[in-house]
Formats: C-alpha cells, sequence, structure tokens
C-alpha cells in the first residue's frame, strides 16, 4: 500500500531533516491536513489517498533555513521547480518524496454530491471509485467527476522533481489540447458578458486574502498591494472595485510564475472561481513566450529576463 | 468623552507652535477650535490622545503639557510613519483633529509623599513630563525628585528647556547621559540602565516610572529588582499600534486589558499578572 | 393575536417580499455553490438547507462603512490656509436578518457587550442593531466543524435572537423571543401557529445529541495557563497556519477592525472595515516593532481571546458560538476545537520532547508567514 511505503520512504530521511510535511487526517472524514512531522513517532499518524489535496511546497519558502522533506504530487513538483527558478528554497535543503497521483478529490464536489451533509465515512477504490457515507445513506462516485479541474487534464502525474518516488511512474493519457479548452471557451464569451460574470463572482470576496496567502507564488508578503500604504493604490473599502484591483494584480504577479496547482480557488472559502484568471495569463504568456512555468529548473519565467529579440514575438517592422 | 458621543468623532482643532525638539522629534501646541471645548477640556497627567490628519489618519501621542498648564495640550512626535511623518510636514495655523483624553493616568494621588525617581530614554520623557511639570507645579506634595534621562547623542535630547529648567533647580536632581562619547558633552556616558546601577537609587519609600524605547524599559526593569523596588513601585507606560483608543478594535491588547484603555499607565505587579511580555 | 406564526412552505418567498416592504432584509442566497448572506430581491435563491459560508454580522457590522468624512475647503482671506468640516452618519435603514442560525445571532450577544454595554457605546454597531430584527432558523442536523453544544449553544438556542423559526414538513413555524420580535406576527401572509407548536417543539430538540462536543463533559473548557503559555504548544499545533484571515472574517464573533483615511484630493471618508488579528501587519508597529512577530503568537492571542480574555472581561462568557466556519473553511482545517480540547491539559503530550528544532526559529517561519 502507498500509504506504508510512503511512511517506509519518509521513515528513511527522517534523520537528515529537520521536519517533514506530510498529510494526517483532519477534522472529519473527507479531510485531510498537512502535519508537520519532528518526531519519529509521528509518522504512524500519516496517511495518502485522495484526499491529500493541499499543496505543501507552499510552506518551503518559509522553511528555507531548514533542512525539510516534502510530500509532492506530480503538480505540487512544478511548484518546486518554479522555486528552484526564483531562488526561492535551498534544493539542497529539501527532500522530495514523490508520489505518481492519479487525481484528488474536491471537497466543495463531494459535498455539492452529497448535499453538504457532514460524511460519515469515505472509502476510495481501486478504479476511482469513492464510497460516501452520510446520515441519509450511501453513495458512490467516480473521482473523475469530484476531481478538480485541474486533474482531469493533468500532463504531469508523476512528479518532474524529486528524491525518492514512491510508486510507479504514471504517463498522462490527456491531451494537451484540453489543459486551456475550458479558458478558450470563456475567451469566446462577449466583453459584457466576461464582465458580469467577474463583477458577480468577485462581489463575494471577503477580502480574508486566503487566496494570496495559500498561493505557493506570493512572496511580497507584508508589502502586498492590498494592504500597504506605500503605495495607496488600493483601499480598504469593500467595494467591488477595490476587490477586482486586488485579484487583478495578484494574477499580473503571477504572469509566467503561477504553476496552477489551484491552492488560490481551493483555500477561497467563498468559491470564487480564483485561478481562471491566472490560467488565462499563463495561457497568453504560453501564446506569446512558448512557456510554461514549472517544468525546466534551468529556465527563467519570461517576464524575469529580457531579450531583445523574443523569438516567439513578431516586431512591427518599423 | 462623555458629552461626545460618537467616540470616532475628532474635535478640530489648530497647531499653534511647532518645535523643534531632536532632528526627528518635533513637538505641537494645539488647541481646540471650540473655545467652549478648550475651556472644558479636563485630562489627568499620563492620558493620551489621537492626532488625525484627514486624510492620512490617526496616531497615538501622550498629552505631554501638564493639567496645571491648560493654554494648550502638546503632544511630541517622532518621524516613523505614515501618519507622523505628515504631521512633521505640519505648521502653525494647520487644521488636525483631536480625540482625547483617553485611556488611564500616573496614581499621581498614591505617590504623595513619596520620593519619586523617573527614567526615561529618547522620546520615552514625553509621558514623564506631563508628571513631572504637574508635580512642580504642586511641589510640596511630593519627596526628592529624581530624573535619569539619556538619548543616544545630546542633539536626540527632548524638551531642551525644560531640561535646563530642572536642572538649575534645587528641589529636582538630573542626571543626563548619552550612549557614547560626543564632541563637548562633559556629562555621563553610557545605556539608561547602566548609569541607573551606576546611581543605584535607594528603593526606600521610593516609585520608579520609566518610560522610553522596549529595550531600555526591558533591562531598567531588571535592574530596579535588583536595586530591590518592588514591583508595586515600578510604574511604565506602554505603547502599541492602536486604531480606535476604546479597548475595542484588538490590536493593544496584553490579554484581556487594552493598552488604549485600561493603559498605557500600568504598575510592574500588573504587567507580571497580565503575563505581559517585555 | 396570535403568540405563534406559520408560513407555508411555498409561501416563503411572498413572506419575504412582504417583510422587504419596510426593511432590508438579508437573507442566506445561493450563488453557484456558495450560500452567502445578501439583501433579498425577486431575483436571489433562498437556501436555508445548510449554513451560509459567511454569517450575517455584516448587516450590522459591514465589512467596510464610513465613520465620517472630511471636506477641506480653503479660506477665503488666506489661500495657504484649510478649514476643514466633518460628517458623520448614525441613522441607519431599517433590517431583518432572516435564517440566521442560532450560532450567528449569539454572536451579536458577544458583539453587544463590547460595543453597546460600555461607557463609549458605537454609534454605528449601535445604530444598526437597533434597527435590526432577527430571525434565527433552528438547525435540524449540524454541518461539518459545528460545536454549538460544546460552548454553550444549541441548535435551538435563543439566545440573541428575535424570533426562532423552526422548519416542518409543511412550512416554517414562526415564534417571537423579544418585543421586537413580535412585530414579525403582524406581517400579512402569516397564519396563526398555534396547531404547529408541539411538533415545531419538538423538532426543536432532535438534533441536538447530533452535534459533537469536542471538549466532552465540560459545559465549558478550562484552560490550563501553563499550557496556553507554552510556546512549543502553539509551534506544535499551528504550524501548517497560513496566516490568512478566512477564519476570523467568518467568525460571528471575531470584531477587530481596521481605520483608514481614504482620500480623493480635498475630500475623503475616515473608514473602518474589517480587520483581523491573524495578519502580521495588524499590530505593526510605524517603528517597524511587531509585539506579536509571529502566526503563533497571533495564533495564540487569537484563541485567548475567544476562551480566556472575553470571558475573563465578561462574565466567564466564550466569545466563541461554535458555529464551525472557521474549521470547515480553512484552508488547511486548522481546527480550533480541537486545539481548545488540547489546552484544558493539564499537560498535552507531545509525542516525546517539544519539537524545539521548530521553536527556535520562528523568525524564518516569519518570512513568509
Amino acid at each position: 500500500m502507498i500509504s506504508q511505503r510512503l511512511r517506509e520512504a519518509i521513515a528513511g530521511v527522517f534523520s537528515e531533516v529537520d521536519v517533514a510535511l506530510a498529510y494526517q487526517q483532519g477534522f472529519d472524514k473527507l479531510h485531510a491536513t498537512p502535519c508537520f512531522m519532528t518526531m519519529p513517532e509521528e509518522i504512524n499518524k500519516l496517511i495518502w489517498n485522495p484526499l491529500c489535496v493541499h499543496n505543501l511546497t507552499s510552506y518551503l519558502p518559509s522553511l528555507k533555513k531548514k533542512k525539510v522533506a516534502v510530500v509532492v504530487k506530480g503538480c505540487d513538483s512544478r511548484t518546486i521547480v518554479q522555486f528552484m527558478q526564483e531562488g526561492l528554497i535551498n534544493r539542497e535543503n529539501v527532500v522530495i518524496i514523490g508520489i505518481p497521483c492519479n487525481g484528488v478529490i474536491s471537497v466543495n464536489k463531494v459535498l455539492h454530491e452529497t448535499n453538504h451533509e457532514p460524511i460519515e465515512d469515505i472509502t476510495f477504490g481501486e478504479n476511482g471509485e469513492i464510497t460516501v457515507k452520510t446520515l441519509k445513506g450511501e453513495k458512490t462516485l467516480l473521482l473523475s467527476d469530484v476531481c478538480p479541474d485541474k486533474c482531469k487534464t493533468c500532463q504531469y502525474p508523476t512528479p518532474i522533481v524529486y528524491d525518492r518516488l514512491v510508486g510507479d511512474p504514471i504517463t498522462s493519457d490527456k491531451s494537451p489540447d484540453s489543459v486551456y479548452a475550458d479558458i478558450k471557451e470563456f475567451e469566446n464569451k462577449t466583453l459584457e458578458e466576461r464582465l458580469q460574470y467577474w463583477e458577480q463572482e468577485f462581489d463575494r470576496c471577503i477580502r480574508c486574502y486566503a487566496c494570496r496567502n495559500a498561493c505557493p507564488m506570493c512572496i511580497c508578503q507584508d508589502s502586498c498591494i492590498a494592504e500597504t500604504r506605500d503605495p495607496h493604490w488600493i483601499s480598504q473599502r469593500a467595494t467591488l472595485s477595490e476587490k477586482f484591483m486586488f485579484h487583478m494584480i495578484h494574477a499580473l504577479h503571477l504572469a509566467g510564475r503561477c504553476v496552477e496547482c489551484g491552492e488560490c480557488e481551493r483555500a477561497c472559502p467563498m468559491g470564487i472561481p480564483v485561478n481562471k484568471l491566472k490560467r488565462k495569463i499563463n495561457l497568453d504568456m504560453k501564446e506569446l513566450f512558448g512557456y510554461e512555468p514549472g517544468i525546466d529548473p534551468e529556465d527563467k519565467p519570461p517576464l524575469y529576463t529580457f531579450k531583445v529579440d523574443e523569438v516567439t514575438i513578431k516586431e512591427h517592422k518599423i | 468623552m462623555t458629552e461626545n458621543k460618537n467616540p470616532y468623532l475628532p474635535d478640530l482643532a489648530t497647531v499653534i507652535k511647532v518645535i523643534d525638539e531632536t532632528p526627528n522629534i518635533k513637538s505641537y501646541q494645539v488647541i481646540l477650535n471650540d473655545p467652549e471645548k478648550m475651556k472644558m477640556f479636563s485630562y489627568e497627567p499620563g492620558q493620551v490622545g489621537q492626532l488625525s490628519v484627514f486624510g492620512v489618519g490617526e496616531s497615538t501621542f501622550v498629552i505631554n503639557s501638564p493639567p496645571t498648564r491648560m493654554d494648550y495640550l502638546q503632544f511630541s512626535v517622532m518621524r516613523v510613519g505614515e501618519v507622523t511623518s505628515v504631521i512633521h510636514e505640519l505648521h502653525e495655523g494647520d487644521q488636525i483633529g483631536v480625540r482625547a483624553p483617553l485611556g488611564n493616568w500616573f496614581p499621581y494621588e498614591d505617590m504623595k509623599g513619596k520620593k519619586i525617581l523617573f527614567i526615561g530614554g529618547g522620546i520615552g520623557l514625553a509621558p514623564l513630563r506631563t508628571l513631572i511639570l504637574f508635580m512642580l507645579d504642586n511641589r510640596a506634595d511630593y519627596g526628592d525628585i529624581t530624573i535619569l534621562y539619556g538619548s543616544r547623542t545630546p542633539p536626540d535630547l527632548c524638551y531642551k528647556d525644560d531640561l535646563k529648567e530642572w536642572e538649575s533647580r534645587s528641589d529636582v536632581s538630573l542626571i543626563l547621559t548619552v550612549d557614547t562619547e560626543y564632541p563637548g558633552w562633559d556629562k555621563r556616558t553610557g545605556f539608561v540602565p547602566t548609569v541607573l546601577n551606576e546611581i543605584a537609587p535607594s528603593p526606600e519609600d521610593t516609585i520608579a516610572i520609566t518610560c522610553g524605547p522596549p529595550i531600555m524599559i526591558k533591562f531598567v526593569l531588571q535592574n530596579l529588582a535588583k536595586l530591590n523596588f518592588k514591583d508595586e513601585n515600578i510604574i511604565t507606560t506602554l505603547e502599541a499600534r492602536m486604531k480606535c483608543g476604546i479597548g475595542i478594535c484588538g490590536r493593544c491588547n496584553i490579554g484581556s486589558k487594552y493598552i488604549c484603555k485600561d493603559g498605557p499607565v500600568f504598575s510592574l505587579a500588573q504587567l507580571k499578572e497580565y503575563r505581559a511580555e517585555i | 393575536m396570535a403568540d405563534t406564526g406559520f408560513v407555508q412552505k411555498e409561501k416563503l418567498n411572498d413572506f419575504l417580499n412582504e417583510l422587504s416592504k419596510d426593511a432590508v432584509v438579508y437573507a442566506p442566497c445561493l450563488e453557484g455553490d456558495t450560500v452567502i448572506f445578501k439583501a433579498f430581491d425577486s431575483g436571489t435563491t433562498l437556501c436555508l438547507d445548510r449554513p451560509a459560508n459567511n454569517p450575517p454580522k455584516l448587516v450590522v457590522f459591514p465589512q467596510s462603512e464610513t465613520l465620517f468624512s472630511f471636506k477641506y475647503k480653503k479660506d477665503a482671506e488666506d489661500p495657504r490656509k484649510m478649514s476643514v468640516e466633518l460628517e458623520a452618519n448614525t441613522d441607519f435603514p431599517r433590517a431583518i436578518i432572516f435564517g440566521a442560525r442560532p450560532c450567528d445571532a449569539k454572536g451579536f450577544r458577544i458583539y453587544d457587550s463590547v460595543y453597546i454595554d460600555t461607557n463609549t457605546p458605537d454609534p454605528y454597531y449601535k445604530g444598526r442593531r437597533e434597527k435590526t430584527m432577527i430571525a434565527t432558523l433552528c438547525c435540524s442536523a449540524p454541518s461539518p466543524g459545528c460545536f454549538c453544544v460544546a460552548v454553550g449553544g444549541g441548535p435551538a438556542h435563543r439566545e440573541g435572537s428575535d424570533v426562532l423559526i423552526t422548519q416542518l414538513e409543511k412550512g416554517y413555524f414562526i415564534e417571537p423571543v423579544t418585543e421586537k420580535g413580535r412585530a414579525i406576527l403582524n406581517v400579512p401572509r402569516i397564519e396563526d401557529g398555534e396547531q404547529y407548536a408541539e411538533e415545531a417543539h419538538k423538532r426543536q430538540l432532535e438534533s441536538h445529541d447530533l452535534v459533537r462536543n469536542p471538549f466532552a463533559e465540560d459545559g465549558q473548557p478550562k484552560i490550563s495557563r501553563a499550557l496556553f503559555d507554552l510556546d512549543e504548544f502553539w509551534e506544535h499545533v499551528v504550524s501548517k497556519c497560513l496566516s490568512c484571515g478566512a477564519c476570523t472574517y467568518l467568525c460571528p464573533t471575531c470584531y477587530c477592525f481596521n481605520i483608514t483615511d481614504e482620500q480623493a484630493l480635498n475630500n475623503g471618508e475616515r473608514i473602518r472595515s474589517w480587520d483581523g488579528c491573524m495578519f502580521s501587519h495588524f499590530t505593526l508597529e510605524g517603528s517597524g516593532h511587531n509585539p506579536r512577530p509571529t502566526k503563533f503568537k497571533r495564533f495564540k492571542n487569537r484563541v485567548g481571546h475567544k476562551f480566556l480574555y472575553y470571558p475573563e472581561k465578561y462574565n466567564g462568557v466564550i466569545a466563541c458560538c461554535g458555529c464551525g466556519r472557521c474549521i470547515r473553511h480553512c484552508p488547511v482545517s486548522v481546527d480550533i476545537s480541537e486545539i481548545v480540547s488540547y489546552l484544558r491539559g493539564p499537560r498535552f503530550e507531545f509525542t516525546n520532547e517539544p519539537p524545539e528544532s521548530m521553536g527556535t526559529d520562528t523568525n524564518s517561519q516569519e518570512q513568509k508567514q
């Protein structure tokens, strides 16, 4: 079983690190939660199943001075690659325990399917079937129906970088063309439709900044434009324009840096599809610079560099 | 505050004089625009006020002129952040807002008949000044008054006119110190806590009142303990980021106590009871 | 006049439209898969099946509001001189919160002690509170994370409510709790509720035992001060916290705020907006000093405020209503009820010694959070 092999893998590197980041059972059966293990006995708490949704690499920059072992899925590993590109971690201080992943669940989608009843029990079958038990009875769901959208088009089920791999590598059977299909479809809407869509979504924003703090690539810390008064570009008013402005700046700061882990959207307590904006910009970056974040540690984000002749951009002849 | 039903609404006031204290500290003498309110204004030594520059914000300062001298209210402002930088641009005649008085005050009634030891550093002399002047205006009520005051360099000493006057008075003992040697400085050098050890005041019948940078306060408190001062005879005033000034907004609490409302004046005994981290 | 009322299920929207005639009605509405309190109108879809993602505190304590406006005016005599005019409005329209949950209503009582029952009452909160009627829907089942019964509440708890509503097969049984709440019985389209009273009172008791009680038999968790003051404890239990504001902004009892001036040329406003003790800038002083520099210290303050400091000030009342939102909606499932249950001590069993390697270097933790 993968959980057992994962425990063994962590036990194997435990003496080399100060802390190991993995998952344990959360407050109910539907939630896993990150655990920071510092003592060997704690390894027994560790779990691995499709509830392990969090991108644990988000904690790495704050633990830069420590030796850390971290459990990563394919999608999470892209964050590490991006960190390496931007010098946000010391690679030699991180032991990456990779796990090939067939997809995780979206807690919200499961809750939707079960009418938000408290989940009494949840079990995962061999072939992606999920049995959920509530007070009202049992229901079987398919992982492919209740996974986050990112899993439906996942191109990197096996981590791109790792020091130990637990489980056999998986090759993606999803078409690369499918990755931005939803964004392209959304682009077909009229400007008015898109504006109306975003206005309705952002109106719910409570400015709790869960999206920002859950984002592994948000690095401005206390100088975030949302709160600083130097410069004073955004007021503390809870108006649509201020919320919009914050999310636009968040998205722009991630241009060519967002690894599309979806933590921003998962973290949002108000159900705002904030990752969509970032993915739209990533699509633009891909089309403009032929660049995909978090794939090659030797690469640099396009907006971190300057080339006199960008090979992918045709300049107007003067 | 009772007559002002909206505790967030400042009284409009005018700056009548600006005094350059040090390279980064200025004092502002202000009067409330409503003469009736100014006449009725009453406060106790140690209470604070929120100064507003409308469009920028508010910041908290002690009223460092004593209630015995009510021609104006004086606040001293060190330039450290957004609001204080803008206050430093103010001139005579400029309009500001004042929400005052806020908070508690020095227990001066309990200090009557006692010897008083003031220990201040830098702008930390401001809250002490209000009590020093108040006591000098009621000199007969108090025993020996000793003032130990220090700053980084001589130009960083605040209230130079006051210092001159206190130095010349026979009923006040003033000890000045600066951190290190400085051209033209012929008085003591050394940090305030160290000088405190050197002068080794007796704790007998004495109340110690201290205010200064957090690091100074920390060592002064330690050294007073070594000199056998009792916790209840050590008084300090605390600072914190404040917004509402009425114990609601949640920033300045030490456990269940709010510095803006239950403070800023606390005895060391109280702080220990509240488990403050000093 | 009848003592209770009843509204048929299919007439609920009509009933709310009647209520809307002389007050703004805030009700839980469905947007996508999110339930939020917002002003009810014909275009909104009511959702009473589960507690809203956000509590209705925004009705009385908006996310941002104007304290006063200011206007600089040039002196006609001397154009270098400016005078200032201030204007404050503390007169607010009538509002009704329909479909709050008992925990939400209890949250307002936590606010009242701080904002109203003091020698400096807050005219904005008080003004809105007095104009607001709270009609609370009893819970028929717990939601994930709920623990109201552990902090003195319950699925049919009345404290803070003006009206209690119980959902039955055919509709809604409506029971005034306060004098203010009695007005609801005058609304057209309400029937006499007497024949439903027995069924409703039975229903109100049904779900009480389904709610989890993480503090076991203690009606009121007793916190071990020794453990509470142990830095290692906090470092052990909240390392995963992201220091965002989801928990505090979704909390029916969290009432901290910021005051900022927002200016446009010579006019502007001083506004009050939600702020949260989990943000590092919350206590950051102009000098750069921060009395709560780490997320551990901040989290300790949040738990301390709810379970120690507030009770110390207000007759032992816990400033947590057990709604479970901070648990349900935390991006990393930090569970305050679990932390408090550990804090009952006398000692928290660290698996062995306190995790020193994590405890000593809180500054590096600080780099991001």
